[in-house]
């Protein structure tokens, strides 16, 4: 008998691969377990911003195994937060007194200086839970939701996806949704569009200030509602590449101001004559488009992802996001992290608005929605230990730029800072177990 | 080997047993009818033991669900259950597809359906030959191109009968060999490793310093020695071969290497064919193939373009 293709070792060789890759060990392969069937990752960050704000963040997730692919995961989050943040004004040459945002005291900002108002002290507790299994073959379901509390803000959320694995497996389509309610509840209330912020210096007894700030309050508390889909594909390219694609579109409605920001109202020769509390719209429309690649080359592991978002308050922003993961020695890895990201100013913000001028329907000196760009560099070095336990230190810098969407500055304004920089750190420790 | 001997597979209460080496240590166990044997570097002791427990431990699984000797594997049910339409777990459905690439990448020379020729040919080295009418009443229940395989499903006409011996040991040899990789790339990510069921082997790891791992094979006509050693660095090594099983009439040696298509033992042979591959399936597949090709066989051999020890 002779064959007709004599050599079959290559197509051999691919059979016997797919058989013997084709149902990987993966699940004998685990770590040891603390719990049987529990996965949990752990991890503490620190993150410091200079002359502004500090938080110390802990993080649990657990992941547990029931069998039959149907898993519960639940992720707790316990952060604290404390320093300055800035309040919308603008610098002066001149020392300035603002009142805090409960009306109670006020804090005085030096010449040159950008206001940042101190008070931030919060503690926040996240909790999320979901549970994922098949429900039908190809096809996974996900359901889960979504708490978050701080002192003056309340979050509840609920979620659900779909994903169809096809092509082998090659392919997976994904289609999720996402709705939330979030009330604030600002101490000192929740003051009216455009009140000014009032001096208890300027009246002349403690209950006529009460009652004007009471009159400039209209709410104690506000809420928004949030939906949100999410469309994805994930498609294996090669065996060593892997892409993702999304696309999500939100809609948010309700109170989107920030209780405790103001613009400043300031004369021809750029000196403040009053602060005004914000207005933001109540509704915002968001949509992003994702774009993820995982390549596996030469030993590395490269994540390369880009991502555009644009929303119906004229904010567009593109995150360029790069972590290289380079193995050294047996058990140790050292993974670069570089972050790019840019982002226009939205429509409605103003770093301040110039007397006489009719107000505006809205304005937010929010240097968060303004025009800026940022940057991360960093650095993850970790190692697996025995047992299979992941530990790794990760070291980031971060630096965000707001500049100047083409607004001209009066006067004063020209000489002083009102874009300043922000620079952070982050130091993050994670453990699995 | 190719063809599962008669022999009873020996039961997973057979104990392992690990003793140091001059290098690190060797777990023995019997699973499939062949001693088996775990070589592994240098390492501590309780990490050797768990390391040979789950390979022993992966061998039985595998000789518990694929072997035809017992009337509860997953093979014999669906040998007791041929002309419907039966359901199939992943594992046993990727060696289905497995054997049915085999069958056609071979021109059908290698039929996982070949066994049922069992019934008439019993190799005990006599010279009982069975008659050709004996051997042609089998031929209608032979060819794996009859058998039918969707995503999840297999029919097997009815009278059939599947045999997994041509490939079970070296599955299980590449199976045990990707699980130990697994649970020591974490802990001990360069130890050495060596899965040796009876011959069939596959070098996980190699050693330090690329030092080959030394395999003797055994010589068809003297079982007791080895006939040639074998170095091998990394891959896997397979052989086939007729060294105790023929028969012996009017002259003629007929190995019991039989042709599916004629039910007859195949003609001028090789008593024996070693194959070195990536893996080990894939190596026992080329060395069965080639003894099915007969006085081809070198040629056969050469234009795969691997390593290869041929005993005529």
């Amino acid at each position: 008998m002779q064959l007709k293709k004599l050599n079959i070792t290559a197509a051999l060789a691919a059979a016997s691969c797919a058989l013997i890759a084709g149902q990987s060990h993966a699940e004998t392969a685990k770590k040891d377990a603390l719990i049987e069937g529990w996965e949990f990752n752990s991890a503490f960050l620190y993150y410091k911003e200079t002359d502004r704000v500090q938080a110390a963040e802990a993080i649990l997730a657990a992941r547990g195994d029931f069998g039959d692919d149907k898993f519960l995961n639940l992720n707790l989050v316990v952060d604290t937060l404390t320093g300055a943040s800035a309040t919308g004004a603008v610098a002066q040459p001149n020392a300035q007194s603002f009142t805090r945002p409960s009306g109670e005291g006020s804090y005085t900002t030096a010449a040159g200086e950008t206001p940042l108002d101190d008070t931030f002290h919060d503690t926040r507790v996240q909790l999320d839970a979901s549970w994922e299994q098949p429900i039908a073959q190809n096809l996974r379901a996900t359901g889960g939701g979504h708490f978050s509390k701080e002192y003056d803000y309340l979050s509840l959320g609920v979620n659900g996806s779909l994903a169809w694995d096809l092509n082998n497996k090659n392919t997976t389509l994904s289609v999720g949704t996402a709705l939330s309610q979030d009330t604030i509840t600002p101490e000192g209330g929740i003051p009216s569009a455009f009140t000014p912020m009032l001096f208890k210096n300027n009246f002349g007894s403690e209950s006529a200030y009460e009652q004007a700030f009471d009159q400039s309050r209209a709410d104690d508390s506000d809420s928004k509602t949030t939906t949100e889909l999410l469309f994805g594909a994930t498609q294996v390219i090669s065996k060593d590449w892997l892409m993702q694609f999304n696309y999500s579109w939100s809609q948010a409605d309700g109170y989107m101001s920030d209780p405790f920001k103001v613009v400043s109202v300031v004369n021809a020769q750029g000196i403040t004559q009053q602060n005004l509390y914000e207005q933001r719209p109540e509704e915002r429309n968001k949509q992003s488009v994702y774009w993820q690649n995982k390549v596996h080359m030469a030993g590395t592991y490269l994540d390369l992802s880009y991502r555009y978002m644009w929303d119906d308050w004229s904010v567009k922003s593109h995150t360029v996001d790069t972590r290289w993961r380079f193995p050294v020695s047996n058990n140790w890895y050292i993974e670069p992290h570089v972050r790019f990201y840019q982002q226009s100013a939205a429509d409605f913000y103003k770093p301040f608005l110039m007397q006489g001028q009719a107000l505006p329907e809205f304005a937010s000196a929010d240097y968060r929605i303004g025009e800026m760009d940022a940057q991360t560099y960093g650095v993850k070095v970790g190692t697996v230990l025995d047992g299979g336990h992941d530990l790794g230190v990760r070291l980031e810098y971060y630096q965000q730029n707001p500049t100047n969407p083409g607004v001209e500055l009066p006067g004063a304004l020209a000489n002083v800072e009102l874009f300043p920089s922000v620079k952070a750190i982050m130091l993050q420790v994670s453990y699995s177990f | 080997m190719t063809q599962s001997t008669a022999a009873q597979p020996t039961p997973p209460t057979t104990p392992l047993q690990l003793s140091a080496t001059a290098y690190g240590w060797l777990g023995q166990f019997r699973a499939m009818a062949s001693p088996c044997e775990i070589l592994l570097g240098p390492c501590d002791e309780l990490m050797a033991r768990q390391l040979c427990a789950a390979a022993a431990a992966e061998a039985w699984r595998i000789e518990a669900k694929f072997s035809r000797y017992r009337q509860s594997s997953t093979l014999s049910q669906l040998n007791q259950h041929t002309g419907q339409w039966q359901k199939l777990d992943s594992e046993t459905l990727s060696l289905l597809q497995f054997s049915k690439q085999c069958f056609e990448l071979s021109d059908g020379m290698f039929d996982i359906s070949s066994g049922i020729l069992r019934k008439v040919w019993k190799f005990d080295g006599s010279d009982n030959l069975p008659s050709d009418d004996a051997v042609a009443a089998l031929l209608p229940f032979i060819g794996f191109d009859r058998v039918e395989l969707t995503a999840d499903s297999a029919f097997i006409p009815a009278g059939m009968e599947l045999d997994l011996g041509g490939i079970a040991k070296e599955y299980a040899v590449d199976k045990v060999g990707q699980l130990l990789l697994e649970l020591s790339a974490s802990v001990e990510p360069s130890l050495s490793l060596v899965v040796n069921f009876g011959g069939d082997m596959l070098a996980v790891r190699p050693k330090p310093n690329d030092d080959p791992w030394r395999i003797g094979i055994e010589h068809p006509g003297k079982p007791d020695q080895s006939a040639m050693l074998v170095a091998l660095c990394a891959g896997a090594l397979a052989t086939s071969g007729d060294a105790r099983r023929f028969l012996y009439k009017d002259g003629v040696r007929y190995s019991h290497i039989l042709n599916p298509k004629t039910g007859w033992p195949v003609q001028d042979a090789p008593r024996s064919v070693t194959v070195s591959a990536p893996s080990c399936v894939m190596a026992g597949l080329l060395a069965t193939t080639a003894l099915l090709q007969g006085q081809q066989a070198k040629e056969f051999l050469q234009a795969q373009e691997l390593k290869h020890w041929v005993i005529d």
